[in-house]
């Protein structure tokens, strides 16, 4: 976990550096009261430039990129983690509830994985 | 910003259309607080950072050209690093990025005066109160692997994608992508669940944020006594490492309570 302080906890002389902008945006653009709510006769129409820092959840670009991530899971599942499988499904054996990532490329790419995959026991424990 | 002590005055910005100046507010205070003198506001350069004062509360200001554009991201850090700072030491009301009126006199006039009191009880209720926001997102790798683990579609149709040239497969990874989206959306529901159950015993609200990003795990808003504060810290701590390597979860805050001073 990363704990960001914002205004006075951060750093002397950083200001508000620890927070970054999408932060600041999703807070003091969406949140706050609101003044027209109060004031409605000598607002001010002064232009206020906004940057939509959020994305639009359920489109096509998000299906795309997610199925692009897919793919390259599968390249790095294979190039990388390959070697370290039979080591993996080894360790799987004798270390009870273990969190090699290796495991997880043992899973994904070896036919033979025994059926008691250790991955699938922490994952139901994380749900 | 300090309780107690002679309240400071901005410039007089009454005559917004003669010198082209109006008042950007930044958020209702209790009338015993004082503005350090120097804090910059919003604004190229910054305004001086005063208050309007009427019975028990006071306004903070600072004077804007009114012809020029806000919302550089210096200003969208003015704003949130003077709130953050004065919320850390008082109650304070923040306003929404951007509310400006044509002059201290409408400030006066036409926010203190005719809502005095109704700002008098909203600053009572976030009194000794701070604002924190848990933002929790899926690791990328992790989540992808969950999701083609429990859904026999999304794995067969990563099998077909795989080694085939993008545009022969469009649709497939349509398909996959769609899939995916709505399992992380099924998920995002269990766990912020999980967050909300995690941490209702040690704050007095919570509130669900709009989805920001498309792995968001959960992004969640609580108003945390300042007694509590501690606890509270230690009860998202504990959900991180629950949920190592799987969310990240971080920690924005102490803040003022954006989420938590509604007009509805």
């Amino acid at each position: 976990m990363t704990v960001q302080p914002a205004g006075r906890g951060t750093p002397a002389g950083g200001g508000s550096s620890g927070t970054n902008l999408a932060d600041v945006i999703d807070t003091i653009l969406d949140k706050g009261l609101v003044i027209d709510a109060f004031v409605r006769v000598s607002l001010v129409g002064i232009e206020v430039l906004t940057v939509d820092a959020r994305i639009v959840v359920a489109s096509v670009d998000t299906y795309l990129r997610f199925a692009e991530a897919v793919n390259r899971l599968d390249l790095s599942t294979t190039q990388k983690d390959l070697p370290e499988v039979v080591q993996g499904v080894t360790q799987a054996k004798s270390v009870d509830q273990g969190e090699e990532p290796a495991l997880e490329a043992a899973a994904d790419e070896v036919e033979d994985v025994p059926e008691e995959q250790p991955r699938e026991a922490r994952l139901r424990e994380d749900d | 910003m300090s309780p107690r002590g002679e309240a400071a005055r901005p410039a007089d910005t009454s005559s917004a259309d003669v010198n082209g100046t109006a008042s950007y507010v930044y958020g209702i205070v209790p009338v015993d607080v004082e503005v350090e003198p120097g804090t910059e506001g919003v604004g190229e350069p910054g305004g001086q950072v005063g208050l309007v004062t009427f019975g028990e509360i006071a306004a903070l200001v600072s004077d804007v050209r009114a012809d020029r554009p806000l919302g550089r991201p210096q200003d969208l850090r003015a704003h949130q690093t003077l709130l953050d700072q004065t919320a850390a030491e008082v109650p304070v009301l923040p306003f929404r990025f951007g509310a400006v009126l044509t002059g201290s006199d409408a400030v006066l006039e036409e926010l203190l005066k005719p809502y005095h009191d109704a700002f008098v009880d909203a600053l009572r209720e976030v009194e000794d109160r701070t604002q924190y926001v848990v933002n929790a997102r899926y690791d990328e790798r992790t989540i992808l692997r969950e999701v083609l683990e429990e859904n026999e579609e999304a794995a067969t149709l990563r099998d077909r994608i795989a080694g085939l040239p993008e545009d022969a497969t469009r649709n497939e990874r349509m398909r996959l992508g769609e899939i995916i989206e709505h399992a992380i959306a099924g998920k995002r529901e269990t766990d912020t669940a999980t967050v909300l159950e995690a941490l209702s015993d040690v704050c007095e609200q919570l509130v669900v944020r709009d989805v920001g990003h498309e792995r968001e795990a959960a992004h969640v808003a609580a108003l945390v006594e300042r007694d509590s504060q501690a606890e509270f810290e230690q009860a998202v701590d504990e959900l991180a490492r629950r949920w190592s390597g799987r969310v990240e979860v971080r920690l924005l805050g102490p803040m003022a309570p954006y989420d938590f001073v509604g007009t509805a």
